[in-house]
């Protein structure tokens, strides 16, 4: 029977772990507010994980201390030229030194593994050599950044560095492009308009890009009691305000604590770092959305509406026509009013996004994980590593054929170019070891 | 305050400082690592030492692709593999992998037997994992890079190893009462 519940269970121990994206963790902290199975889960594994703290050991002894000063003391002159200590084991590059050493005397092998390396080097080459398309994508599957894959995994949303700041620059400038179309088409078409339009708001008229800054932050801390005081005066501290507030303190479970808190966007980054200082953060994402264009889009079109409701009041005023028709301009005038309050407390929604950051923040107790749920019976066991091992066959296929796609052609490509000579060599070949014995008979 | 991937690579530019800060900093993890999964304790205090030589040792073969900590469990896990290894070879074979430390042998004072004897009944790929996350608080990725396993392996192991441990534990009589007396002699 499938589980009821949106999330693995294995999901929920990960987001008490603090081992889950933000968005999912925030997720996942909604539906525990709902599901009291989940919470008595999460209960459970708290409980767990305060049980294991009893298992203690000795500390370590102070002769540790001095061994380890002394043997810092005799590695000082020598540790540029340091060698790898016998303790560990070989690792695969030396394993492979290893192997190529005890390959010296026997060149047939060099020469085959030679033709070998040069076909396989032409065959991953040429194709990157004849499109300019697989080039990143085989840069970053063959990149080893692991920490900066690490961090990507916390969060993928975009950030206001490197590549992201480059992309982010263009698409203003872009922007910046149609703005000034926008400016020009919206002036001719005021032009026909008797009253002067409303001024634009001087955001817009700024050429510097509005940013919707939204960041999400987990800490854990401590001390528990004093940190919703904690919180509100850091706020408070920073002109802001707090937006939403839940705290849950369950008996027997780690207290939580999030909130939503917005503070004005020049003063983010002082209140972030005070917040930091509340406890350990253990998760941290930022992201801006640029809404320029947003901006600009409904300033342009709240004047044209404002133009426009001026325009049918002047009508109304100067009429001498039928009810029927006056009637009919009051009811287009009232639907442009609705619709200029609507763009309004747009724009006024827009301008409080641009003007406070929102920080979404999650204080956890410190705590360690632990489990209930269903039980590990056999069958359970049994299911979930035929699923897993179902999963492994699956992804192992696809990439069998993914690659054979993506070498296929090349591989068919030498295959098809080397058929032939090939033959004809092992022809030849052939031939000359078969001439031999009737020469020698001869 | 510098990171450990800074001490390394400062250590790895000659300064002696750095590693006894990375030292200090990982003294009591490495020594408690060893004492949980070592029977001797004098013979967990030499791995200790092995594992904390060995990075002094093989500092110029650190790389900042991975954290610090993946790094030092990385090798300590290593050394304790050799023991283990050891150890089956001298009982030909029949070593269960677990090297439970003996709680009356002298120097070993520990609490939360039940604990420990709970742990053990584990599996022990799945105890591994629960060990590094629960006492060495690892994340899920350098356990990852520790164990050589892929992300999902280890939070599967970790969620089995959790579930199994909760009823074992469970099932353990009288341990709500040495629960009790941990706690009241505790406080």
């Amino acid at each position: 029977m499938r589980s009821t519940h949106p999330f693995e269970l294995e999901e929920v121990m990960a987001y008490l772990d603090g081992e889950i994206s933000a968005n999912r963790a925030s997720e996942i902290a909604q539906h525990m507010q709902q599901c009291a199975e989940c919470r008595e889960l999460a209960g459970s594994f708290r409980n767990l994980s305060h049980e294991l703290a009893a298992w203690e050991v000795e500390t370590s002894p102070e002769r540790l201390t001095e061994e380890m000063n002394s043997e810092i003391a005799a590695a000082a002159g020598t540790q540029p030229k340091q060698t790898p200590s016998a303790l560990v084991e070989l690792t695969p590059i030396e394993r492979l030194i290893a192997l190529i050493h005890s390959l010296k005397g026997r060149p047939w092998v060099w020469a085959g593994a030679g033709s070998l390396a040069t076909i396989f080097l032409l065959a991953i080459t040429l194709p990157t050599l004849m499109t300019e398309r697989t080039a990143p994508f085989i840069a970053s599957r063959d990149g080893a950044d692991v920490s900066r894959s690490a961090s990507a995994s916390v969060d993928k949303k975009p950030t206001f560095g490197g590549t992201v700041r480059q992309s982010q620059r263009e698409e203003l400038q872009a922007l910046q492009k149609r703005m000034a179309q926008d400016e020009i088409s919206s002036s001719i078409e005021n032009h026909a308009v008797p009253a002067p339009p409303p001024p634009v708001p001087s955001a817009s008229a700024s050429t510097s890009p509005l940013i919707a800054r939204t960041v999400s932050l987990s800490l854990v801390v401590k001390d528990f009691s004093a940190i919703q005081a904690a919180v509100e005066a850091v706020v408070s501290r920073h002109s802001g305000y707090i937006g939403e507030l839940n705290t849950s303190t369950p008996p027997d479970a780690a207290k939580t604590f999030s909130a939503t808190l917005r503070v004005p966007s020049a003063q983010l980054e002082p209140a972030l770092a005070e917040l930091k200082q509340l406890g350990r953060a253990d998760q941290e994402s930022q992201a801006g959305e640029e809404v320029t264009k947003q901006y600009v889009d409904l300033a342009a079109r709240l004047k044209n509406s404002r133009a426009t409701e001026e325009r049918l009041v002047g009508v109304l005023r100067n009429n001498t026509g039928k009810v029927k028709d006056v009637l009919e301009v009051e009811n287009e005038i009232s639907r442009v009013r609705g619709e200029i309050e609507g763009m309004e407390a747009d724009q006024r929604a827009l301008q409080t996004r641009i003007d406070f950051a929102t920080i979404t923040l999650s204080v956890t107790e410190e705590y360690k994980a632990s489990l209930n749920g269903a039980p590990s019976s056999t069958g359970t066991r049994l299911h979930n590593a035929f699923v897993t091992g179902y999963h492994s066959v699956v992804e192992n296929v696809i990439g069998l054929v993914a690659w054979l796609l993506e070498s296929g052609p090349t591989l068919l490509l030498w295959a098809v170019l080397l058929f032939f000579p090939v033959r004809w060599a092992w022809r030849r070949m052939r031939r000359a070891f078969t001439s031999q014995p009737k020469v020698a008979a001869a | 305050m510098a990171t450990d991937e800074q001490l390394i690579l400062e250590f790895q530019r000659g300064s002696r400082e750095a590693f006894g800060e990375l030292f200090l900093r990982y003294r009591e993890l490495i020594c408690a690592f060893f004492r949980r999964r070592v029977k001797d304790a004098a013979r967990a205090e030499e791995l200790a030492q092995e594992t904390f030589v060995a990075i002094l040792r093989s500092v110029q073969r650190y790389e900042p692709r991975a954290t610090f900590r993946t790094y030092l469990f990385g090798i300590a896990y290593k050394i304790l593999a050799n023991h283990r290894r050891k150890l089956d070879q001298n009982s030909g074979g029949a070593g269960s992998g677990f090297d439970l430390p003996d709680p009356s042998a002298p120097g070993n004072a520990e609490t939360g037997m039940w604990v420990r004897e709970a742990i053990e009944k584990l599996e022990a790929n799945d105890r591994e994992v629960l060990l590094l996350r629960e006492y060495e608080e690892l994340s899920y990725e350098e356990i990852a890079g520790v164990l050589r396993l892929p992300v999902n392996t280890v939070r599967s192991r970790l969620f089995r190893a959790r579930l199994a441990l909760k009823e074992i534990l469970v099932s353990v009589p009288g341990r709500s009462v040495r629960e009790e007396n941990a706690l009241d002699s505790s406080i």
